[in-house]
């Protein structure tokens, strides 16, 4: 096997389609996916609260400013505002678990 | 691979990879897009469930050497007894049967990067698999000490759980009064900072409340002083196990005799301990051999897609990548945190199939919760955003996954209630990446 047959080899697999239909990504859902990992995918738990289906952001922005009481204090200073806000914006979105 | 060893294929695809990788094209066509995946641990089954759910028509192969994972999260629980090795053993079903991955039960042995196949051995032969997009997440390889003979049925290490987990709780239950617990802390970077200052608590506490009079704990760490949450465990180890912990920084391992269940330090030697908990030094799992490493021994990745430099699909995540990020800042190894890039991987892929260019404006993290007692814990949490990263004088040196913030909890919260929110973290974890 040389060079030029995997050369030839490769442009052959770049040259083949494949077919996609992924869903375009919304936005915000990516950065609100990194809350799943406590609140569920989708933040349909199991879980701590229920953060889906809701408008958090205020309460993410009290949790980012004060003095720290807990672990989510800590969780929400490591987003800017601006991320917040899609997060929150992307959550409320979703129905959650149905226990609003 | 009949001519070519991983290694020289790997060589080859870097002088074509740029013809190798370009974007499979949405459009028509006969086959939906493929990713392959190595390894079902957090970080692995993250990205085929949500490759699957964010992904539309996207195939997805998960591999894994075994039928099921077992957890190293929340295992130091099953050395003490405290769970039962069932509650840590999580099956790929869910991945089947609610996200339609395929999972193929074998051990990957072979990358033909310009042929874009993973070679498997399984119990019925090789299977080669095609993908346009391999993801390996193979967790963590060992590196024990040069001139000794590593035997970790001997000496277990228990940082892969599983029957490492039960060797060591066998042997931890077989202790007496006045016996001697020596366990090694890794030179970091290691698979989860806090892990091995977790074990020594627990193992501590479990021997004291067992009324085992005398028994000693001594935690030879190969770093400097206490990586992760110095304060909680500082207090622990000098206050709340104060007499059983003996903690000793500056611990170079030179020499383990597996045998006699000795070891030689640059700080302490201890012969003939009753159980010697070597964990060895680190580095990416085995099937990163032939890709570039750093020094030490992990595989450098594009934080916005988990790509490879030479091989842009080939992506790696979880413990055996090293991400760019701020000198004296690095992004820690953990369940976690893998579970947290594989999301940002799985949406890279995604939108490579569609053309589109990965998303900067992204977050990873990562939150642990740590048994101090059988009924207290402390917690772990940091942060880190795309953007520019720095080096110890504060000048821009690159772009990375800068951390943003990072704390643990103050001593008034190292409580029950933590304690209780520990089981809730993992089993959302467990949910968030298996079901």
């Amino acid at each position: 096997m040389d060079i030029s047959i995997l050369i030839r080899a490769a442009l052959a697999g770049a040259a083949l389609l494949v077919a996609a239909a992924p869903a375009n990504a919304e936005s915000g859902r990516l950065l609100a996916s990194q809350c799943a990992q406590c609140h569920g995918t989708n933040g349909a738990g199991p879980g701590f609260e229920q953060i889906a289906g809701k408008d958090i952001f205020n309460d993410l922005i009290d949790m980012k400013y004060r003095p720290i009481e807990g672990i989510m204090d800590r969780q929400a200073r490591g987003y800017t505002d601006e991320q917040l806000r899609l997060i929150s914006d992307y959550l409320s979105t979703l129905p959650g678990n149905g226990d609003n | 691979m009949n001519t070519l060893n991983r290694r020289q294929f790997l060589k080859l695809a870097a002088a074509i990879s740029a013809m190798a990788a370009v974007p499979r094209a949405v459009g028509a066509a006969t086959t939906a897009p493929r990713v392959v995946v190595v390894g079902g641990g957090f970080g692995g089954a993250t990205l085929a469930k949500y490759v699957r759910m964010w992904g539309g028509n996207v195939q997805v192969t998960l591999v894994d050497a075994n039928p099921n994972h077992v957890s190293c999260i929340l295992s130091n629980l099953v050395v003490t007894g405290a769970l039962p090795m069932s509650r840590i053993t999580l099956g790929f079903d869910s991945l089947k049967a609610n996200h339609g991955v395929t999972v193929m039960q074998g051990r990957a042995i072979a990358i033909d990067a310009p042929g874009n196949t993973l070679t498997v051995s399984t119990s019925s032969g090789n299977q080669v698999l095609p993908y346009d997009h391999l993801v390996l997440s193979p967790g963590i390889d060992f590196m024990p000490v040069a001139g000794s003979t590593w035997n970790p049925n001997l000496t277990p290490h228990a940082w892969q759980a599983g029957p490492q987990t039960t060797l060591l709780k066998n042997q931890l239950a077989a202790m007496s009064s006045y016996d001697t617990f020596v366990m090694t802390v890794p030179k970091a970077p290691y698979r989860c900072p806090p892990g091995p200052y977790e074990r020594a608590c627990v193992v501590a506490d479990y021997l004291k409340r067992k009324g085992r009079t005398g028994a000693k704990v001594i935690v030879l760490d190969a770093n400097a002083g206490i990586t992760a949450e110095p304060e909680a465990f500082g207090h622990a180890f000098n206050v709340t196990h104060a007499g059983t912990i003996e903690y000793y920084p500056n611990a170079t391992v030179q020499s383990v005799d597996a045998s006699t269940r000795s070891i030689v330090t640059t700080a302490k030697t201890v012969n003939k301990a009753k159980v010697l908990n070597y964990i060895p030094n680190q580095r990416a799992g085995a099937i990163t051999n032939g890709l570039p490493l750093d020094s030490a021994g992990f595989v450098p990745v594009n934080p916005l897609t988990y790509g490879i430099a030479s091989y842009p699909n080939i992506h790696v995540i979880g413990d055996s990548c090293a991400v760019p990020s701020s000198d004296k800042k690095p992004v820690p190894k953990s369940g976690h945190m893998a579970n947290s890039e594989a999301k940002i991987c799985a949406d890279a892929i995604i939108r490579s199939f569609n053309g589109e260019a990965p998303d900067a404006d992204i977050a990873t993290s990562s939150a642990c919760f740590s048994p101090i007692t059988n009924q207290t814990s402390s917690w772990l949490s940091t942060n880190f955003i795309y953007g520019d990263i720095f080096d110890a004088s504060g000048n821009v040196k690159g772009k990375g996954m800068h951390r943003v913030d990072i704390g643990e909890a103050a001593s008034d919260m190292v409580d029950g209630d933590s304690y209780q929110d520990m089981f809730i973290w993992a089993d959302s974890m467990f949910a968030d990446s298996y079901i």
